[in-house]
């Protein structure tokens, strides 16, 4: 299977269009590089970005929603717009992409209420009574109280305020970075059911791109996945075909070795070992006694990352 | 419906085993639309892909045609292949029994007897 074979899937009914399509894209700090040289977002999923600490997603992120712009390469948005069009007023690319991320949006010293506001100066489709009621459904405040400071509120709760002032916008593109890793896991629930809902309200036309270290959190609301490591893609696809592509196997310890060049990964331990083998390969373990299961998103992230990672 | 998360059986397999069960017992009429890809997706909290892989197998099938931007609908079900369908159903079930009755050591007299005892008992209640 290529690794772009999601995208060009020939048995899809709908029609796979680009949310997001990034050429060549680099960006250089002192010690570290990120080169991306091919990418596509589809359009009407949800996108995990998965990484390693200091792998390169926030700068990728940051890239992509125009918080950086000292970056080199292309980055063409809702399947038209190139770089500099996407300052264009009148291409509306600004007001239809929602950005959340663990970095302060907002200065600590504004109010929810400021807060409130400022959507409203920003951004034409904004829906301040929608902001009201998804600060009172997520928790931000107690009892309304629109005087809180944001420097007052928690490490969730801000990540909230954030995730209220996105949702209470009409936007096609979601670029969300780390949105789950300060919630709780009622409120990690909230959001899969909040992009679940985003996503059908845009009928295919709305995109979420979210990056995340608790895949399995957020694995049933995962389409396509995107893997990097040390600033590059290791690895992408819809989560259907990955399944498809890598298989989890489990064996008898003794039989480790003689199965060992076949498998993509393998651990292991007292009782035996486990691994994940290229479905490709499959055939290269004959004879030998493992049992084969499908992989969840996660098992597959994690020997991804394994394979490629420079810390051993 | 009823989805497993840990049954064995991928989820988009549980999907169009369930669609496909409505479509053949005629609970899904010919022409109706299937819920949207998106909404059965949220409704199911499951990936939008695991629900489209679901609707492809059952197009594949012949069982229900997908329209760009419109979804996906149930065809018209050919009498023939509907019998086709129960026909296999049928003897995947009797291959199922006969495998069980391997373990239990039953011989095929005891089986076909023990069969012939449930269809009067059937056809009675019928």
């Amino acid at each position: 299977m290529e690794m772009s074979a999601g995208v060009e899937r020939k048995s899809m009914n709908e029609k796979m269009e680009a949310a997001l399509e990034v050429k060549n894209l680099s960006k250089r700090f002192k010690d570290f590089e990120l080169n991306v040289d091919e990418l596509e977002i589809p359009k009407g999923f949800a996108t995990a970005l998965i990484g390693e600490n200091g792998a390169g997603k926030t700068t990728l992120l940051n890239c992509l929603s125009g918080i950086r712009l000292d970056y080199h390469g292309e980055i063409k948005y809702f399947g038209k717009y190139v770089n500099d069009e996407r300052e264009e007023p009148k291409n509306q690319v600004r007001e239809n992409i929602g950005c959340a991320g663990p970095s302060g949006y907002f200065l600590s010293h504004w109010t929810v209420g400021q807060v409130a506001d400022l959507g409203e100066l920003l951004f034409e489709h904004y829906h301040k009574d929608q902001f009201w009621k998804l600060c009172e459904n997520l928790g931000v405040i107690k009892e309304g109280k629109k005087e809180t400071k944001v420097s007052e509120l928690s490490d969730g709760n801000r990540m909230k305020l954030i995730l209220a002032s996105v949702f209470a916008r009409d936007t096609r593109l979601l670029l969300l970075d780390e949105p789950a890793s300060s919630l709780d896991p009622l409120m990690r629930e909230r959001l899969c059911r909040m992009i679940q809902e985003y996503l059908e309200k845009g009928q295919g036309e709305s995109t979420v791109l979210f990056s995340t270290h608790n895949v399995a959190d957020m694995e049933d609301v995962t389409d396509y996945c995107v893997i990097i490591e040390q600033g590059r893609v290791v690895e992408k696809g819809f989560v259907e075909d990955l399944k498809e592509k890598y298989v989890l196997v489990k064996g008898e310890a003794e039989e480790l070795e003689a199965a060992r060049p076949a498998l993509f990964t393998a651990s292991e331990g007292k009782y035996g070992f486990e691994g994940i083998c290229l479905a490709e390969d499959l055939d290269k373990l004959a004879g030998l006694k493992v049992s084969k299961e499908t992989p969840s998103l996660f098992q597959i992230s994690v020997a991804v990352l394994k394979k490629y990672t420079v810390i051993k | 419906m009823i989805i497993l998360q840990n049954s064995g059986i991928p989820i988009y397999q549980q999907i169009a085993d369930s669609i496909r069960e409505d479509i053949l017992s005629g609970k899904l009429k010919q022409g109706e639309y299937l819920p949207s890809i998106r909404s059965l997706a949220k409704d199911l909290k499951i990936s939008v892909i695991t629900t489209m892989k679901a609707y492809e197998i059952l197009q594949e099938e012949g069982l229900a045609t997908g329209v760009q931007g419109k979804g996906f609908y149930v065809n018209a079900q050919d009498t023939e292949m509907l019998r086709e369908q129960h026909l296999r159903k049928v003897e995947e079930s009797l291959g199922e029994a006969i495998r069980a009755s391997k373990i239990a050591k039953l011989s095929s007299e005891e089986v076909q007897e023990m069969l012939r005892i449930l269809l009067t008992q059937y056809e009675e209640e019928a």
